[in-house]
């Protein structure tokens, strides 16, 4: 039987015997989120009350325990993992909406209110929460607030930052303040579009005031199957030419037709190359309007087919494909490494052919799905875990996947974060100095070094540099700068 | 001021190429009455550089120049040697219209940045007064949202990567050049609305948008600034999408009319803008019009092809005073600006001239005098209401008097730690930013 530590008995103390989590069994799901990496928790605490994070906070530092928040679990770069060990807080039970105000358009909610039920709840009231990652199911807002979450609808309405007003935040110090303010009229420094995006490296959320926008009146989705990639990118290239924003633009690839075809019964062809959705919404004039130029213009680039809906039902049916695509894909193998970069739309399709490119080279299946109207690409390679060397051979192809972003003039994380997964390239695009500077923002949080540690930056004491070999690597074979 | 006084003024000039130590030109840089000992300008980053790098060595106080179409705003400085001006730093760096991104230097002006977007059927959507000499850099660091921000939002939520140079002279940047991007902490964020308190913004990029097909403007009579106002809550409720919903006095309809906006009368109005394409702007129209008529304004509403013009002149309005008036700006949720305004009005009867963006909450004005504690007693007011008054120019004395940015919010502890980070000397700007940073 294990004894419970006086860290573990001191948290026991401050929120109660059922909020504490320390049994080894019980740490295993806590150990994962999304990526590859993992971590080891000592010990999970489960808050209800913002008193309830203070207090933990509290306790954490007196110990000297590294704290790391966490959400749902979901994300895809680490940022959840313990990766020095410590006190996990999880957000889960603190998961109301508090308020709606339908005429100011804003939402009071706790941070692990899953965002779909924000949008549901928003939906109530004709009105909508804009960003709508992927796992938008499970994710949390407290993790959208900390990872500045997009989605797919982010084209036209812009990511998580562009949508959270003000936040009470408990800082790494156990202090709590709000900041920002309903209209963003607080004077002083925009502390919320610091925190936005940190990573849990600053403090915890425990509410959020985020914006709600109208509902579109009409929403028309349009899907054109290809017979090749340059195709498809051409067609959006002519879509964003032509002055429209499509509240969405995406694109799948062959190897993901491959994976959802069967599951979802989407009625893609297996040899197209390529499938484009395409959304407008608005009101319902400029969407007639606006759908049939998309539409017209989807056509001069010969495609297969061009299917179009406005009933939601239908709609979702076309985004099936899109939607259900990571889940898809233990079709075709038992793992996944989902990538996120970004880079200036028009050398999309340039980064693709390198992309595959690479894949070949690494003899890695890959399935591409990506927020094509961004630039933000999501190459996902697939392995088998129990295969000697493949884990390795999948960090180094998506390291240099990463360089090939970044060459392009891009960046290694457009939503994901750089978390555990991707610190050791952030020097590929900031100079010592940005870094530096970054680091000392944060050191304006209070005594940060042991809040979410190992997170964004490269190095930090005691966070395993071998554990992050693959990336040693390419740095060694690319060189340590780009700045592009 | 120790360091300082080490150094004369002509030891300070020749410390720099491009000193001006002129007195009788020095006082274009005044700042609330203080005239700086120095005034340089530069043309490269290199140059914002080396001016930082001699003032942290001298502990020079430096105030960044761009148009100077805000210099009302803040309080008094605390100190103050040298003016860099940036309006020289005025290029575009890099342009590809089909990544609707544009990286631009600081200097540049809003309006030639959309002059050189509109050749290829894009712009910025940001509203800012004055926009033929606002500088992007000064705005950004300004950092306000416009009158059309319930559609636009502000800088923040258009910038995308920002280049800076650190008050010890050492060049930095933050995001990147792409429209989507949470690689590292988002500095131009922090930079946003900071006043050249935190370093000096040399180059900025972009997200764009499509010019909408079609832009269009309705204005309709009120009895009333307070009619129009509600007129403008019903029409902004009925047509969300409408691009701006802007409420204006008698006395502003007719000084907006001076400024180019014909299509204003003498008499309240409501002035409604929307775009994208045509049937669908004139659907929005249609409706706010109807919601507005619904709320009681009648007579014929008149729409002009003069777009920029009329709006530009409402959003002038904003800053256009003589320097002795006392002008105000409130920002607070959309639903509760009829109160505000009501409380606003009982304190300042002889306010006359009031322009609203109805559909955001905010609310300009201006009167002849103020004092401190009416100041302070209508902030107290206003509280409740979620308002936030800022004084946004005054004469001196008031400034000095009373506290132009209100009290220090939850966060004013934060905002010193950072202050402290990044300006430990307190060589940017000192003394002018919230709460005595």
């Amino acid at each position: 039987m294990k004894t419970p530590t006086p860290l573990v008995l001191e948290l026991i103390d401050a929120i109660g015997e059922e909020a504490v989590v320390w049994h080894d069994e019980d740490l295993l799901v806590y150990e994962y989120d999304g990526t590859i990496d993992r971590g080891n928790p000592d010990v999970i605490a489960l808050p209800a009350t913002t008193d309830d994070v203070i207090n933990l906070i509290k306790v954490a530092n007196k110990y000297d325990a590294p704290v790391t928040p966490r959400g749902a679990g979901t994300g895809l770069s680490g940022g959840a993992l313990a990766a020095k060990g410590g006190v996990i807080i999880g957000m889960n039970r603190m998961r109301r909406i508090l308020n709606v105000d339908v005429e100011n358009k804003t939402a009071l909610v706790q941070p692990g209110v899953v965002n779909l039920d924000l949008g549901a709840e928003a939906e109530r009231h004709g009105l909508a929460y804009a960003p709508d990652p992927s796992s938008q199911r499970a994710c949390t807002i407290g993790g959208n607030v900390a990872e500045n979450a997009g989605g797919p609808h982010t084209l036209a309405w812009g990511t998580t930052t562009n949508h959270v007003l003000a936040l009470e935040l408990v800082t790494a110090d156990g202090e709590v303040q709000w900041i920002g303010h309903d209209t963003r009229d607080e004077p002083g420094y925009d502390l919320v579009g610091c925190v936005v995006g940190s990573e849990g490296t600053v403090g915890i959320v425990t509410q959020a005031l985020v914006r709600l926008v109208p509902r579109p009146t009409a929403v028309r989705t349009m899907l054109a199957i290809y017979d090749s990639v340059r195709q498809a990118s051409n067609a959006v290239s002519a879509v964003v030419a032509s002055g429209i924003v499509p509240a969405a633009l995406e694109m799948i690839d062959k190897m993901t037709i491959a994976a959802v075809e069967p599951v979802l019964n989407t009625g893609f062809p297996l040899d197209a190359e390529a499938v484009l959705l395409v959304e407008v919404d608005g009101p319902e004039s400029q969407v007639e309007a606006e759908g049939a130029r998309v539409e017209g213009i989807l056509n001069r680039f010969e495609p297969r087919e061009v299917r179009s809906a406005t009933d939601p039902e239908e709609r979702e049916h076309l985004w099936a494909g899109r939607k259900g695509a990571i889940g898809a894909l233990g079709q075709i193998m038992p793992n996944y490494y989902l990538l996120d970069g970004v880079v200036p739309r028009t050398k999309l399709p340039d980064v693709l052919d390198g992309v595959y490119e690479i894949a070949e080279r690494y003899r890695l299946p890959v399935a591409n799905m990506f927020h094509a109207g961004d630039g933000n690409l999501h190459p996902c390679l697939l392995f088998d875990e129990r295969e000697p060397g493949a884990t390795e051979r999948v960090l180094d192809a998506g390291g240099e996947i990463m360089r090939l972003c970044v060459d392009a003039g891009g960046a290694i994380t457009g939503e994901h974060g750089v978390g555990l997964e991707k610190r050791d390239y952030l020097p590929w695009i900031f100079t010592e100095a940005d870094m530096e500077t970054m680091k000392s923002l944060r050191a304006a949080f209070g005594p940060t070094e042991n809040f979410n540690p190992c997170k964004i930056f490269p190095k930090g004491h005691g966070c395993g540099e071998a554990g992050h070999q693959h990336a040693q690597q390419q740095i060694a074979k690319f060189g340590p700068k780009a700045f592009v | 001021m120790a360091g300082a006084e080490t150094v004369d003024t002509a030891g300070l000039a020749s410390l720099l190429d491009h000193v001006d130590i002129d007195q009788d030109r020095l006082q274009r840089y005044a700042v609330d009455g203080v005239v700086p000992r120095a005034a340089t300008r530069a043309h490269s980053i290199s140059e914002v550089g080396r001016v930082q790098s001699v003032a942290t060595e001298h502990d020079f106080a430096v105030i960044v120049h761009g148009g100077r179409t805000m210099l009302g705003l803040g309080m008094p400085p605390r100190r103050y040697d040298m003016a860099l001006d940036l309006s020289g730093l005025n290029q575009v760096v890099d342009y590809e219209p089909n990544d609707f991104t544009i990286t631009v230097e600081a200097g540049m002006t809003l309006a030639e940045l959309q002059r050189h977007l509109a050749t290829n059927g894009q712009f910025l959507p940001l509203d800012h007064p004055h926009f033929e000499r606002a500088t992007l850099g000064g705005l950004c660091a300004v950092g306000r949202g416009g009158l059309r921000r319930n559609s636009f939002g502000g800088p923040r939520d258009w910038l995308i990567g920002m280049r800076m140079v650190k008050a010890d002279g050492t060049p930095i940047k933050g995001g990147g050049k792409v429209v989507k991007n949470v690689s590292g902490y988002d500095l131009p964020k922090l930079f946003a609305g900071s006043l050249g308190t935190l370093g000096v913004i040399v180059e900025l990029t972009f997200k764009l948008r499509p010019q909408p097909a079609s832009d269009q403007v309705l204005a309709i009579n009120a009895p009333t600034f307070e009619a129009a106002l509600e007129a403008g809550r019903a029409a902004s409720q009925a047509a969300p999408f409408l691009n701006g919903c802007a409420a204006l006095s008698a006395d502003a309809a007719s000084e907006a009319r001076g400024l180019g906006a014909r299509v204003l009368h003498d008499q309240p109005a409501l002035l409604l803008r929307a775009n994208g394409l045509e049937s669908a702007a004139s659907e929005v129209l249609a409706q706010a019009l109807q919601a507005a008529r619904e709320a009681g304004l009648e007579g014929p509403e008149r729409s002009t092809g003069a777009i920029v013009e009329t709006w530009q002149a409402v959003v002038d309005l904003e800053t256009q005073t003589s320097t002795d008036h006392v002008r105000l700006r409130l920002g607070l949720p959309p639903a509760n600006l009829g109160r505000a305004q009501q409380i606003v009005n009982r304190t300042f009867p002889e306010a006359t001239s009031w322009i609203a963006a109805a559909d955001s909450g905010l609310l300009f004005t201006e009167v002849p005098s103020a004092d401190a504690d009416t100041i302070t007693a209508l902030r107290n007011e206003l509280g409740p209401l979620q308002g936030r008054l800022t004084v946004e120019s005054a004469p001196t004395e008031l400034k000095q008097a009373c506290n132009v940015w209100g009290p220090s919010g939850p966060g004013a502890r934060l905002m010193h730690n950072i202050k402290e980070q990044f300006d430990p000397q307190g060589i940017l700007n000192p003394g002018r930013y919230v709460d005595g940073i």
